[in-house]
C-alpha cells in the first residue's frame, strides 16, 4: 500500500526530538489542576504509560504468528483472509439492549422509540408535537377544565391548525378531511383512564415531593419518581410503543439486531403479554437516576429541570412533563 | 536456516491446494491459542535438510538401504566404510515417530550416536547430530529427553567453526529447552549461556548461525520462570548488545536472524536494555521499516520482526523516564512510521495495528513535543478515520487522541477542527462501553478548551446526545453527561437548533 505523503516525511530526514518544557510525568498543568478543582467533577482522564506483560491478552495474535512461522506454516498475507472488525453501535438507554451495526440503524431506533417520550405514562410518539398534544391531553388536569368551556382538540395535522370541542369531533375531521384512517394509532382516546390517571398523576407527584425530603434510600425513591406507574399497557391500543422495562428488554436485544422496526415488534410482545398479566412491582429493577440522584441539591435540580424544560423551549427526550 | 520463500516453496508442495494448506493452519491455528491460554506455547524448527530439494537422491538411498531403523541400528554398531551411509539413512528413517520411539528403545542406541557424534570421522558427526536433530524434534514425552547425554557435546562444538554442524547444534538444543524445567536446569548448569554468547560473537558474520543462535535463545527466554533464573544470566552476558546490532537486516541474507533476536529481546525487555540503547534503536528501525512500507515495499515476513520490535519498545517506553525521552527515542519521525504501520497493516494484522497505537500511546503519554509532532505532521486525520474499528484499534487510538487533547488547549481545538468532535457523535454510541466513557472523557476536554468548540458542538446537535447519555445504564457515564450539562453546556442551550 502506498501513502505518499508519509514516505515523503520519512524520506526527507531525521528529525531530532527535542525535550519540552511542558513535558511532565503526571501532566501537572495549571488548567489541570484548575479542572480537578472543580468538585465532583467525573472526569479525570490522565494520560497512561500501558505496560505490557508477554503472556498478555493483546499479544496473542502476534505469538500465533510467531509460532506458526516456526512451524512452518506461515501464510503470506495475500493468501489469507482479513480478521478486522468494525465497531457496533448500541443503546445504551437503560433498560434497552438493542445493538446494531451501522449509526443510521442506531439513530432510526432511537428516534422512533427514545426521542420523545412521555414521562407520565412512558408512551413514545413519533414527534415533539405530537408528544405535546399528547402530554396536554392525557396529563393536564388543566386541559380538561379548558376544554369544557373550549375548543381546545387540535388537529393532527401540522399546518391546519383547526381545534375542536371533543376529541371525537377531531378525529372524525381527521378521517373526513384529511382522509386518516380511522385507527389512527397516536390519536387513542382516554376512554375510562380519567380516573386511574389522576390517581396515578397524584401518585406521582406525591412521590416527586419525597424525592426532596428523603435522598437516603435514593434507590427505592428515584424508582417510583422515575417508575412508569402504568407500565401496563391498556387493552385498546397495542400499537403505541411502550418503552419496557421488563425482562422483555432482553428479548428486544435478540429480535433487534434481526428486524427492522425491533422496538416496535418486541414492544408489541411486551404489550401482549403483559396485559394478561397484573402488574408486578418493579422495585427491584435499578433505575436511571440511582446515582445521580445522591445528594439533596442534584435531585431537586433535576426534579425543576424535568418540570421546567417545557417554559424553556427545551426539547428533552424521555421527560417531557407538565 | 529459513528463508519465507523456502517455507512457502515447501508449503506448496505439501500435496494439496492451497486451501487444504490454509484449512489445516486454521486448525492449527486453533491449537496453538488454547496453547497459549494454558501457557504451554512451545514450538520445536526442524532444519530442512538439503536433501529434500532432490527427491532422487533421497529415494535412491531409500532404496538401497533397509528403512528398518533396528536393522540400521544393528548395522551401525559394527563399523564399516558405509557407516556415513547408513547413519545417512537413519537420520532419514528417524523422521518418522514410530521408528523415533523404537530407536530410543534399543538398549544402547544412545550411546552410539554420542560416540559417533564425537568420533574422529567428521561426515560422520554431521549425520549423527542430524539423527539427534530429527530427534529433538520430536513432541513425544520420551524421545526428545533421551537426547540429553548428547548436551554437553552439543555446546562444546557451538566454538566450532563448520557452519551447517553448528546450526543442526544449535537448532537441535533449542528443540530440547522446552522439554522440562529440569533439562533447563542441566543446559544451564552445563554453560549453555556463555556458549550461545561466545558463539554469537565469534560467527556474528555467519547470519545463518546467529539466527540458529537467536531461535535457541528464544526457546530459553520463554520458559515460565525465565524471569528468575534464566533472565539474570542473559543481561549480565555480552548476548543482549549482540542481540541489538543483528537487528538491522541484512538485505542479502534476509529478514531471519533479525527477527530471532527481536523476539528474544522482547522477551528479555527491561529497564536493563535501556542502558544499551535497546529503545533507541528500535525507534531507528521502526523508522526505515516504517518507510520501507509507506514506500509500498512490504516484504512478506516484516511484519514477525515489526511486532517483536514495537514491543520492546512500547515496553522499554514504559519504563523510561520522560527526561531522557529525546535522547531515547531520537526521531520524531517514529510517529509518522508507526501511522504508516497502522494503515498498512490495518486489514491483514490487525493485531499489529493495535499494537502500534499502543506504542503510541506510550509515545504521546508525557510528551508535549510528540503530540505537538501528530499535529502538525498531520497524521491526526488518518488517526481520527480509524475510529470504527474494534478489537482494541479504536480505544487504543481515542487514547492518543485523548493525550493530545489533554496538553494544551491550542491541541483541543486543532483536534476539534480536524474533525475528532464530529467523530465522537459516532463514538459516543458505540456499545464498546469503554469507547463511550473515553469519548465523554475527550469531548470534555474539547469542551472545555474555548466557547468555539462548545457552541459549535451545541449548534450540531449536542445537547440531544449528552441529554440521552443521561440515561445511559452505566453510572460514570450519567455523571459525566450530568456534569457537562450542567457546568458546560447550559448556557449554550439557545444555539441548539431544537425541532419543534
Amino acid at each position: 500500500m502506498l501513502q505518499p505523503e508519509l514516505a515523503r516525511l520519512l524520506a526527507g530526514g531525521q528529525v531530532l526530538l527535542k525535550s519540552c518544557d511542558e513535558d511532565c510525568p503526571s501532566g501537572d498543568t495549571h488548567e489541570l489542576r484548575q479542572r480537578e478543582a472543580d468538585e465532583g467533577n467525573p472526569f479525570n482522564y490522565t494520560p497512561q504509560l500501558i505496560h505490557l506483560h508477554k503472556d498478555h491478552q493483546l499479544f496473542e495474535d502476534g505469538d500465533i504468528h510467531r509460532h506458526m512461522y516456526l512451524q512452518d506454516l506461515y501464510i503470506s498475507e495475500a493468501d489469507d483472509k482479513t480478521t478486522l472488525s468494525v465497531s457496533e453501535f448500541a443503546c445504551h438507554i437503560s433498560g434497552c439492549s438493542a445493538v446494531f451495526s451501522t449509526l443510521e440503524e442506531y439513530e432510526h431506533h432511537y428516534n422512533s422509540l427514545h426521542r420523545h417520550v412521555c414521562c407520565s405514562c412512558r408512551r413514545s410518539l413519533p414527534s415533539a408535537r405530537l408528544l405535546d398534544i399528547h402530554i396536554q391531553e392525557w396529563h393536564d388536569s388543566l386541559f380538561n377544565i379548558l376544554a369544557q368551556r373550549q375548543d381546545m382538540y387540535q388537529c393532527l395535522v401540522e399546518g391546519c391548525g383547526q381545534k375542536f370541542r371533543t376529541s371525537k369531533q377531531r378525529k372524525d375531521h381527521l378521517i373526513r378531511l384529511h382522509k386518516y384512517p380511522p385507527d389512527f394509532r397516536f390519536d387513542k382516546t382516554k376512554k375510562d383512564r380519567g380516573t386511574r390517571e389522576t390517581k396515578r398523576q397524584l401518585q406521582h407527584k406525591d412521590a416527586a415531593m419525597e424525592v426532596v425530603d428523603d435522598v437516603c434510600e435514593s434507590e427505592g425513591v428515584c424508582e417510583v419518581m422515575c417508575d412508569v406507574l402504568s407500565d401496563q399497557p391498556e387493552r385498546g391500543e397495542s400499537m403505541e410503543t411502550h418503552v419496557s422495562r421488563d425482562d422483555e428488554a432482553a428479548r428486544m436485544a435478540e429480535s433487534a439486531s434481526a428486524e427492522e422496526h425491533a422496538g416496535l415488534s418486541a414492544a408489541a410482545h411486551s404489550a401482549g403479554n403483559t396485559g394478561t398479566e397484573p402488574p408486578k412491582p418493579r422495585y427491584s429493577y435499578r433505575l436511571v437516576f440511582k446515582e445521580v440522584c445522591c445528594k439533596p441539591l442534584d435531585v431537586f435540580r433535576l426534579f425543576l429541570a424535568q418540570y421546567c424544560c417545557t417554559q424553556r423551549g427545551h426539547v428533552v427526550p424521555f421527560i417531557r412533563c407538565f | 536456516m529459513w528463508r519465507l520463500n523456502k517455507v512457502r516453496h515447501k508449503a506448496g508442495r505439501l500435496g494439496g491446494s492451497l486451501e487444504e494448506f490454509k484449512l489445516k493452519k486454521r486448525e492449527h491455528e486453533k491449537a496453538l491459542r488454547q496453547a497459549r491460554r494454558d501457557r504451554q506455547l512451545v514450538s520445536k524448527r526442524l532444519l530442512l535438510n538439503e536433501d529434500e530439494d532432490q527427491p532422487e537422491l533421497a529415494i535412491s538411498i531409500c532404496l538401497s538401504f533397509p528403512q528398518d531403523v533396528v536393522t540400521l541400528f544393528h548395522t551401525l554398531q559394527h563399523s564399516g566404510p558405509e557407516r556415513e551411509a547408513h547413519l545417512k539413512a537413519l537420520s532419514k528413517a528417524l523422521h518418522d515417530p514410530t521408528a523415533q520411539l523404537t530407536f530410543i528403545k534399543q538398549e544402547n542406541s544412545m550411546h552410539l550416536l554420542v560416540g559417533l557424534l564425537t568420533g574422529s570421522n567428521a561426515s560422520c558427526r554431521l549425520q549423527a547430530v542430524r539423527c539427534l536433530h530429527e530427534l529433538s524434534h520430536s513432541s513425544h514425552a520420551n524421545v526428545a529427553p533421551a537426547c540429553l547425554p548428547a548436551t554437553p557435546y552439543l555446546l562444546t562444538y557451538l566454538s566450532g567453526q563448520s557452519t551447517k554442524f553448528t546450526e543442526l547444534c544449535l537448532y537441535t538444543l533449542g528443540n530440547l529447552c522446552p522439554e522440562s524445567d529440569a533439562v533447563k536446569e542441566k543446559l544451564l548448569a552445563q554453560g549453555i549461556i556463555p556458549a550461545l554468547a561466545s558463539c554469537i560473537e565469534n560467527q556474528r558474520h555467519n547470519l545463518a548461525v546467529v539466527e540458529a543462535v537467536g531461535f535457541t535463545l528464544s526457546q530459553l527466554l520463554q520458559a515460565k520462570d525465565a524471569a528468575a533464573k534464566i533472565i539474570p544470566l542473559v543481561l549480565a552476558s555480552s548476548l543482549p548488545s549482540h542481540l541489538l546490532s543483528v537487528l538491522t537486516p541484512d538485505p542479502k541474507f534476509g529478514l531471519a536472524p533479525a527477527i530471532e533476536c527481536a523476539w528474544c529481546l522482547h522477551y528479555l525487555t527491561c529497564r536493563v536494555l535501556l542502558a544499551q540503547g535497546a529503545l533507541l534503536k528500535c525507534s531507528c528501525l521502526l523508522v526505515s521499516l516504517g518507510a520501507a512500507v509507506a514506500e509500498g515495499n512490504k516484504e512478506d515476513g516484516m511484519e514477525l520482526l515489526i511486532c517483536p520490535l514495537l514491543r520492546c519498545m512500547g515496553n522499554l517506553l514504559s519504563s523510561c523516564p520522560v527526561e531522557n525521552l529525546s535522547t531515547e527515542v531520537g526521531d520524531i519521525h517514529v510517529v509518522v512510521a508507526l501511522c504508516a504501520l497502522l494503515q498498512a497493516y490495518l486489514q491483514s494484522q490487525p493485531a499489529l495495528a493495535r499494537e502500534s497505537a499502543w506504542v503510541l500511546n506510550n509515545l504521546t503519554a508525557h510528551s508535549s513535543a510528540l503530540c505537538s509532532a501528530l499535529l502538525t505532521l498531520n497524521l491526526v486525520p488518518g488517526l481520527i478515520q480509524l475510529l470504527p474499528f474494534s478489537q482494541g484499534i479504536n480505544t487504543m487510538i481515542l487514547r492518543v487522541l485523548a493525550n493530545i487533547a489533554h496538553k494544551k488547549k491550542e491541541f483541543c481545538v486543532q483536534l476539534a477542527h480536524l474533525g475528532l468532535l464530529s467523530a465522537l457523535y459516532a463514538t459516543l454510541k458505540m456499545a464498546d462501553q469503554e469507547m463511550v466513557t473515553l469519548s465523554m472523557d475527550v469531548l470534555f476536554m474539547l469542551v472545555v478548551s474555548g466557547p468555539q468548540v462548545a457552541e459549535e458542538f451545541v449548534k450540531q446537535g449536542g445537547l440531544l446526545l449528552i441529554e440521552a447519555i443521561q440515561y445511559n445504564s452505566e453510572g460514570e457515564i450519567r455523571r459525566r453527561a450530568t456534569y457537562l450539562l450542567e457546568h458546560h453546556l447550559v448556557s449554550y442551550s439557545s444555539y441548539s437548533i431544537q425541532s419543534k
